[in-house]
């Protein structure tokens, strides 16, 4: 009886247009997305950004690329909101020109590391107010650390910075401009890197692969090539990219973005050329939600637990939301603490000159007090003659 | 009388030519932001009232709410960005995000939690196991044992239930609820209370059970309210009710606030099946009231069950008023939303299914066969046979569309983005917490640097304030000290000096009286010196 029910289309729920609904709900409601590119100058973050994104988002600042190099790290947002198939998405490209590009690096990483907790930090105060229906949300998704191709190793900057980053957001490690690799090359040096973020206990953004599905035998064959995707994902990393936002025609006479030499055409869309495409999928085209929904549900949440187990010990279990103190703002800037250090440096020299005063002060009580006690003795011993001579007179007079 | 008495001391502390500042130097204002932030957000706040104002104009809500308070999220003036626009032809990729959220949401599953409120005999058991089609609510008379489904692989669970709070009389009837599921009776008699009493006679009880259908899952949660509209005064019938939803409320809202998080159970009610008699007249002044009650907490629709004893005609005459009188009590529904991308006749078809409310339904889980010999969900009578699932009999399939089928997440989203969120923002105000409208600010690094260089400028100047006043401070200190310690030498000496000459003095005068005396014994008679002798 039951099962001639379910013959009947009209009889089902309706349960498994549920996922459908959600779909719709996504599609109309639209997304945002922050990146963030992070590396020295002159390895291809601008022209990267615009070649995932297929438009120039990014221009290259002519200034940043001939002018002498700025002294401070500065945050530098481009925002877009970009239709792809009626799909919006507002992309948030947050860039840090100026990074690492100094002769002393030590703490440069701060800024960045700063921008990814003061967003973080925003969020948290905008979601305790108890009128919150539009918020601001700049929380960064992704980070693509660009590695620079010298075929040896990573630098000790980037192990800093990639550790530093790794606790507070999915960051992506991507060995930049790798047509100066050869196959060989670029094989040695993933590998060399991949030794260093294990050892170095750096985590790194990787696919989720869901486990129990292969255990408990409900692979189905999307799921399967699901994570066979992913495992490719892995395998790959460090990504290795090229880009380019020019096209030209290959030789089987179709147009690719791709850079041109004398001795042929890299092609920033072939695999065996380089990792663009897997890059973008992970980012885009199948992680996209990954990375997103990471971001808030650890990288955030294990922020504010930190923030609010810091800041409220003894309230934890209070229905109304903890009211935060806004959070200390570290200025960064170096200039900043040079001016305070000048500053102190001149009281320092002030407080010194005066001690110095003060000691001459103190010598010339001493010598006084010498001099004034050499007077009394004086007289004291005048009076010590006299007294010899009175006792003297005395006896005489008897 | 001794020398040493005339060293003049010198304490050692002051002697070691410090100041004792050094201590300046550490960092000493870290907040220095907070003041000007908290006078700047109190003239933004005087700016935005009349705003305000108008926005609170604008809504219907009639909350009670202290008027003198910032009665929704007013923005900051915001920097001024560039936002590019652009619509991408080429390939590139983001576009599947919604693909990916079907995916996700197919792993995480789904859940619906639904309240019932009907009076006893309007069929509202029969009515969810027809929805569901599945037996959540196992009859009392036995008749029809279809089993639904799933049933082969059951997940029925009806969860011994934290969630179900009854009001106290009833108390001790709360452990029944937690009767083991296929053949144990979910009903209860009516209150063992005594019925006279002003206190409302009306229980919950919650079901929850998980339906599969496809690889999707959904976990369903029905609340029940037996009791409800059943005694002789039903008064305040309504408030157990209200009660469960905003503890419902209560609970999500103690979860968000909590430090860990990681598991947020979603217990709120996301639709209210209210169960309208079909009488044809009016809707009485207690369904007026509890809808009234009821449609700010959560997402209220309304049915006309047992509508096989109504016609057609009597059906839309009874839906005209009731829509009337609704509207007339300000009540709102759900409205289904057009999509972007919906054609005419899509669009068409969503505004029939919100003017078919209040659904006149019939429910059954009766398999017979209809005229054309066909198996359907039917009821049988000698003049002919009522199809559940037949949108001419009645608008059974109307319900499902707007619960389930194609309206299911959007109920939750509302649930969520609004009705929760109003509650929330109702709830803290009256706790006393001030909005600070200032967070609300779309970040750009170049106000931010700005800001950074005021704070730090006035951190500076604080600093160096603080620096000058303790080091001058010192040095006055320290000057007025050695003053003190040189006047004090020089007095001590010249007290020492008086004393010194003065016994020099007196001595000297003796000298002279003994040196004249001698001189007079010597010169006046060597007779005395010698009767001296003699003595």
């Amino acid at each position: 009886m039951s099962t001639a029910a379910v013959a009947v289309p009209t009889n089902s729920v309706g349960i498994s247009n549920l996922p459908n609904q959600r779909y719709k709900i996504v599609n109309e409601k639209g997304d945002h997305f922050t990146i963030m590119v992070c590396g020295e100058s002159g390895l291809g973050k601008t022209t990267f950004i615009n070649t995932l994104f297929q438009t120039t988002l990014k221009h290259q600042e002519p200034r940043r690329n001939n002018g002498p190099i700025k002294k401070t790290i500065d945050i530098d947002i481009t925002r877009a909101v970009l239709e792809e198939k009626n799909f919006k998405l507002r992309v948030n490209v947050i860039d840090t020109p100026g990074f690492g590009d100094n002769v002393n690096n030590n703490k440069s990483w701060q800024r960045i590391i700063d921008f990814i907790d003061d967003q973080h930090d925003s969020y948290m105060r905008q979601e305790q107010q108890p009128f919150r229906k539009i918020k601001f949300d700049l929380r960064v998704h992704a980070v693509l650390y660009f590695i620079k191709p010298t075929g040896h190793g990573l630098k000790p900057l980037d192990i800093e910075t990639m550790k530093k980053i790794s606790t507070r957001a999915n960051l992506i490690p991507v060995i930049a401009k790798t047509d100066t690799l050869t196959q060989q090359e670029l094989s040695t040096f993933k590998l060399r890197i991949r030794q260093v973020i294990e050892t170095q206990e750096i985590r790194i953004f990787t696919p989720p692969i869901d486990e129990s599905i292969l255990s408990n035998g409900s692979a189905t064959e999307d799921n399967s090539a699901a994570i066979e995707h992913a495992r490719q994902l892995i395998e790959s990393m460090p990504f290795a990219i090229v880009g380019s936002e020019e096209r030209f025609t290959n030789d089987k006479g179709v147009q690719v973005i791709a850079r041109k030499y004398p001795w042929g055409l890299v092609e920033i869309e072939n695999d065996s050329h380089c990792d663009f495409r897997k890059l973008r999928s992970l980012l885009l085209r199948t992680n996209l939600l990954d990375l997103i929904l990471s971001t808030e549900e650890v990288h955030y949440e294990a922020y504010r637990a930190l923030r609010l187990g810091n800041s409220n010990e003894e309230n934890k279990d209070s229905s109304i939301p903890i009211n935060t103190p806004a959070r200390k703002l570290l200025s960064s800037n170096p200039h900043f603490k040079e001016e305070e250090n000048a500053l102190k440096k001149y009281f320092t020299e002030q407080v010194k000159a005066e001690e110095q005063r003060f000691r001459q002060w103190e010598q010339n009580i001493v010598n006084e007090r010498v001099r004034l006690n050499n007077d009394l003795e004086d007289i004291q011993s005048k009076v010590k003659k006299l007294e010899e001579q009175v006792k003297n007179l005395q006896l005489k007079k008897r | 009388m001794t020398v040493a008495t005339s060293q003049i001391p010198i304490k050692q502390e002051d002697m070691d030519g410090s100041l004792g500042i050094n201590s300046v130097t550490q960092d000493q204002s870290n907040d220095l932001g907070n003041s000007n932030a908290s006078s700047k957000s109190m003239l933004e706040n005087n700016e935005q009232i009349s705003l305000n104002e108008f926005e609170r104009q604008k809504s219907n809500r009639n909350s009670a709410i202290d008027s003198n308070q910032v009665l929704s999220q007013v923005l900051p003036e915001q920097p001024d960005l560039r936002i590019i626009r652009r619509k991408i032809t080429n390939y590139v990729g983001f576009a599947n995000l919604p693909k990916q959220w079907h995916r996700k949401s197919i792993k995480k599953g789904f859940n619906l939690n639904i309240l019932c409120v009907s009076q006893t005999g309007l069929g509202k058991s029969t009515l969810i196991n027809t929805l569901f089609n599945k037996n959540i609510y196992n009859e009392e008379n036995g008749s029809n044992i279809v089993n639904s489904t799933t049933d082969n692989l059951d997940k029925i669970k009806l969860e011994d239930d934290n969630n179900t709070i009854s009001n106290e009389e009833s108390a001790e009837n709360t452990n029944t609820d937690n009767v083991s599921s296929n053949n144990g009776n979910n009903k209860h008699n009516s209150s063992n209370g005594n019925s006279e009493s002003n206190q409302p006679n009306v229980r919950i009880e919650s079901v929850s059970t998980i339906i599969e259908e496809n690889g999707v899952n959904l976990r369903l949660t029905v609340v029940d309210t037996p009791g409800f509209g059943d005694s002789i005064d039903n008064t305040n019938s309504w408030e157990p009710i209200i009660k469960e939803v905003d503890s419902r409320f209560d609970q999500y809202l103690d979860a968000e606030n909590r430090i860990n998080r990681s598991v947020i159970e979603d217990n709120r009610i996301h639709a209210c099946l209210y169960f309208i008699e079909p009488t044809a007249h009016f809707l009485k002044p207690l369904d007026l009231e509890f809808c009234k009650q009821i449609h700010e907490k959560c997402n209220l629709i309304p049915i006309i069950a047992k509508s096989d004893i109504l016609t057609e005609e009597e059906i839309d005459s009874f839906k005209r008023k009731i829509t009337k009188q609704l509207q007339e009590a300000g009540v709102k529904l759900f409205k289904p939303p057009h999509y972007e991308l919906d054609d005419k006749e899509t669009i068409k078809l969503t505004d029939e299914l919100y003017n078919k409310l209040p659904f006149a339904v019939v429910g059954s889980t009766d398999l017979v066969v209809n005229g054309e010999g066909k198996q359907v969900r039917g009821r049988s009578y000698p003049w002919g046979i009522v199809e559940v699932d037949n949108a001419n009999h009645n608008d059974f399939v109307y319900l499902r569309d707007y619960l389930v089928r194609q309206y299911l997440e959007e109920l939750r989203e509302r649930t969520n983005n609004e009705l929760y969120e109003n509650y929330r923002s109702e709830k803290l105000t009256k706790l006393g917490i001030n909005q600070d409208n200032l967070v609300f600010k779309e970040f750009d690094p170049e106000t931010r640097q700005k800001e950074d260089k005021q704070l730090h400028e006035a951190k500076l100047a604080k600093l160096e304030a603080e620096m000058k006043s303790v080091f001058q401070t010192k040095v006055s200190e320290k000057e007025k000290k050695l003053q003190k310690s040189e006047a004090e030498l020089f007095a001590r000496h010249k007290e020492m000096k008086e004393k010194l000459t003065k016994q020099l003095k007196a001595l000297e005068e003796k000298k002279h009286q003994l040196e004249m005396s001698i001189a007079n014994q010597m010169t006046s008679s060597p007779a005395q010196k010698k009767k001296g002798f003699l003595r």
